[in-house]
């Protein structure tokens, strides 16, 4: 492979290393190697990299393995730019310097629409908004797992990180051997000379250690063996052999078992408690009284030898519960309250091109509106964390995506330095966004505090799971469209309302004292930045307070916003007489890559041309979101007067893969997770307790609903982009439109079986 | 009480009402069988129980007693892994792995009844439930695994 080589030769002096350093990629985030742990035998060459003796990579892991295949992702960047085989390459979590924080993830939260960040001319309010954020990004340093940004952030740093150290291991032969770098390869961890010289990494790497990587550039695209491949995950062996650990499965000498219960009316506290009866029953320990930490509702919990026996007796507890201040909660009210909402004259217009005041004064409208309810993770593994308190320092083993806020909380509760607060990163088993939140992990710290040294594990109930969630935002939207004088849809209009998400959350999770007002792309995501060319748009949101703990659900606004969108789009469609591809296809005509990934999923499907079995129709929608386009067919029927999903055709671009194997996988478990929210996903609240409890009543897909799912990867040679999301917002869309050509009846709200 | 545990008798000290799920996890260490629900909605925490699944969270550790109980650790080796855990590999089933021991397990059971499951008999075997929804490689894991035993 090309590569530009660096080391100035075989004798290196003192005035050409500095060369070689002062040529490292920009205050970079490749990091120190001390900022690696560092172990008996592994020699760490960067902040990212170490090299163990038999040749070896261990790489810093700052994100957390959820199911989307980022453990196995980012060691396939470090396998390719080292030319090490993926298996070669271990993880380790990362520490806490800067260098690991996520700037992409921050980048993503600016709301600014994408015409105005693909403006060249000058530095326009987009490009240093971008500018600003990432260098504000890089110094937090807030290492985070969410907005489907991992791959994205980690693009450049883990394999310019991964290719300096494949620099300097190569410039390590150059030296010992004296022969010119641009006459040695890598290959399969060796480093080798036509002359026969060789040696393994591990050989090479103390002295790798002492030499400066010179010039670094990365492989070109022609020469990768592992980006772009379907390796298997290597996170699978032990998630078949029952050997990987969820959070829940951290055993400590001596641990113990709390279970919670927190007031049934969110924001609620409990009053009056006699925990005499508990207190007697066979192997608990004490109860610990929780007030609200980072938006939980306060409660208490019980301590135990076993999980059972803390269950039993914080079921015996008898607690009179205060009502929290103000008016009850109630979901269907505030529903009322969004509509009213959209109705009045307030609204933070986050998009406005053309003028469609005065295009609303000339032609016809069409109007709709839309909404969508609360709705809960469900993640399978419960909420939980394990905490030891002692000696003024803090330990904390949690599946959490987002470890850092993980350690400030915990050094805020236990009121200790944030630098005496340790946290181990577990997987987690389903994050959606749930696992953002750090209200467990503050408890579990909390009740650690309380027993002397000991380590305890906190479990939350599934009840306690389902009432007590940082819910997707009911949102309700007014979309109106104008037809011009040429029968063309010439205007868009949306009005929405609903809680804002991203402000709620740095409150609670920073602990502010004032409120953040911020406005929210979240809100709006789905929406302001559709892709389609009406020539007047104007998009606005009216932002919320209903005080029901709202939280980012697996593709955030996207989820009910491409709802919206899509089915409105068809509404169109329907009302001018057009087919639906061919409709979406004229006012695509300045979005090439949009229209690229619609023929693909328009020619997998057989839209329009392959016959369908009576008693099915086909929908279909298309989705921006996460810099990833996704569209999908499904392929709907009635069974029983309940839609039966039976395939969905996905077409994805989501810039270069680096896994087509995990996409797939995504796109799978996009359509599943969309589905179940779908047919059956509501959280109602009535007197600010929620109604759903547990899965009976918290309808989920099971395996005999699970439609086929059939991925097709649509080229691209732009950076990668999001995959864990961006198949949830198309889903719901494409089903109701589905549903219409079966039925003729629009599905406006969801979830759809009420 | 006695109990039977992949192959090995152990002796616990539990309450004979405590479900066998809690056993394993806080008094065996065995941390393979997830807790989900504690309602047997989930089946996360499937084991079998003389090769039949069975959802150890309602599951009185005393009604085992005498009895064969399999958790996920027992139904492999790393030398000798289950046919499904080789085709749970096969077909990359997994994402977050929450679910699946339970999965593999009330897979084993399907199997040992109905060595050739049809499409039906996976939808009324695999009623566990998988958030990340695997669902489609689940039952094609089932298949591959069926056919490399025939």
């Amino acid at each position: 492979m090309r590569r530009r080589g660096l080391l100035l030769g075989a004798t290196a002096g003192t005035g050409a290393l500095l060369i070689g350093w002062t040529a490292l990629p920009q205050r970079s985030r490749v990091g120190l190697a001390s900022l690696m742990k560092p172990g008996e035998r592994d020699i760490a060459l960067n902040g990212w990299i170490k090299i163990l003796p038999d040749g070896s990579v261990v790489l810093a892991m700052p994100r957390s393995e959820m199911g989307q295949g980022v453990h196995t992702a980012l060691p396939q960047l470090a396998a390719e730019e080292l030319d090490v085989p993926l298996t070669a390459v271990r993880i380790e979590q990362a520490g806490w310097d800067a260098v690991y924080g996520n700037v992409a993830m921050l980048v993503s939260g600016l709301p600014f629409h994408p015409r105005e960040e693909e403006r060249e001319d000058g530095f326009g309010r987009a490009k240093a908004g971008r500018w600003v954020v990432s260098k504000v990004a890089r110094e937090l340093g807030i290492n985070a797992t969410g907005g489907s940004s991992s791959i994205a952030d980690a693009w450049d740093v883990v394999r310019v990180a991964a290719a300096t150290a494949r620099a300097s291991l190569v410039g390590a032969a150059s030296l010992q051997w004296r022969l010119p770098v641009e006459e040695l390869r890598t290959t399969e961890g060796v480093v080798s000379h036509p002359s026969g010289r060789s040696a393994t990494y591990g050989e090479l790497a103390k002295a790798a250690s002492a030499t400066p990587p010179g010039t670094v550039q990365l492989k070109e695209r022609k020469d990768w063996r592992v980006i772009g491949r379907p390796a298997p995950r290597l996170d699978v062996p032990q998630k078949v052999d029952g050997s990987a650990r969820f959070g829940i499965d951290v055993r400590l000498p001596g641990l113990r078992y709390a279970v919670l219960r927190m007031a049934p009316a969110l924001g609620g506290a409990p009053g009056r408690i006699d925990a005499t009866a508990a207190m007697a029953m066979p192997g608990v320990e004490r109860l610990v009284q929780l007030p609200a930490y980072a938006g939980s509702t306060a409660g208490f919990a019980v301590v135990a030898r076993s999980y059972w026996q803390a269950l039993q007796a914080v079921q015996a507890v008898r607690v009179d519960w205060s009502r929290p201040a103000g008016a009850p909660m109630d979901s269907q009210e505030i529903l009322r309250h969004l509509e009213a909402a959209v109705r009045s004259e307030e609204g933070y217009t986050f998009h406005r091109e053309g003028d469609p005041e005065q295009v609303a004064g000339g032609g016809r409208t069409i109007e709709a509106w839309y909404s969508a309810p609360y709705l809960a993770h469900a993640t399978l593994e419960p909420m939980n964390a394990t905490a030891r308190v002692r000696d003024g320092r803090v330990e904390v083993w949690a599946p959490t995506q987002v470890p850092q806020m993980c350690r400030n909380v915990a050094a805020r509760v236990a009121g200790v330095p944030v630098d005496h607060v340790e946290v181990h990163v577990t997987l987690l088993g389903g994050g959606f966004g749930r696992r953002l939140e750090v209200d467990y992990v503050a408890q579990a710290v909390r009740v650690a505090m309380d027993m002397g040294g000991v380590p305890v594990q906190l479990i939350w109930p599934r009840e306690e799971d389902a009432t007590h969630d940082f819910y997707r935002p009911a949102q309700v939207a007014r979309l109106r469209a104008v037809v011009g004088q040429g029968g063309e849809a010439a205007a868009l209009h949306i009005k929405s309302a609903g809680d804002a998400i991203s402000p709620r959350w740095m409150e609670r999770g920073l602990s502010l004292s004032g409120p953040v007002d911020l406005p929210d792309k979240t809100a709006s995501e789905g929406l302001f930045d559709q892709p389609y060319g009406f020539e007047h748009q104007r998009i606005e949101h009216v932002f919320m307070r209903s005080g029901v703990p709202v939280g980012f659900w697996r593709s955030v606004g996207h989820s009910h916003n491409a709802f919206f969108m899509e089915c409105f789009i068809d509404e169109l469609a329907a009302d001018l007489r057009q087919d639906p591809v061919a409709f979406r296809r004229t006012l695509l005509r300045r979005s090439r890559r949009h229209r690229a990934v619609l023929d693909t999923v328009v020619e997998r499907s057989g839209w329009g041309v392959r016959p369908l079995p009576p008693g099915r129709a086909r929908g279909l929608a298309l989705h921006e979101s996460f810099g990833s386009v996704v569209a999908q067919v499904a392929e709907v029927s009635l069974e029983g007067g309940r839609p039966r999903v039976h395939q969905v055709v996905c077409a994805i671009d989501c810039g270069t893969v680096i896994n087509p194997e995990i996409v797939a996988q995504q796109m799978e478990g996009s359509v599943v997770y969309a589905l179940a929210a779908a047919l059956h996903g509501r959280t109602d609240i009535r007197g600010s307790v929620v109604q759903q409890r547990n899965f009976p009543d918290q309808a989920v897909l099971t395996l005999a609903a699970a439609p086929h799912v059939e991925t097709w990867i649509v080229p691209s040679e732009r950076p990668p982009s999001g995959v864990g999301e961006p198949g949830v917002p198309p889903l719901a869309p494409a089903v109701a439109n589905a549903l219409f050509a079966l039925t003729g009846v629009r599905q406006r709200s969801l979830p759809f079986a009420s | 009480m006695d109990l039977n545990i992949n192959g090995a008798r152990v002796q616990v000290d539990a309450d004979p009402a405590m479900p066998l799920l809690w056993v394993l996890r806080d008094l065996l260490e065995l941390t393979g069988t997830k807790f989900g629900c504690g309602v047997a909605a989930c089946g996360a925490c499937t084991v079998r129980v003389d090769g039949q699944a069975v959802r150890s969270c309602v599951t009185p550790a005393a009604s085992v007693a005498g009895r064969n109980v399999q958790t996920i650790e027992g139904l492999g080796t790393p030398g000798k892994p289950h046919p499904l855990q080789a085709a749970w590999i096969a077909e990359q089933v997994p994402q977050c792995g929450y679910c699946q021991s339970g999965m593999l397990m009330a897979a084993a059971a399907l199997l040992e009844r109905k060595p050739k499951p049809t499409d039906a008999d996976i939808d009324a075997a695999m009623t566990n439930i998988c958030r990340c929804g695997t669902y489609q490689r689940v039952r094609a894991a089932i298949k591959r695994a069926a056919g490399a035993k025939a």
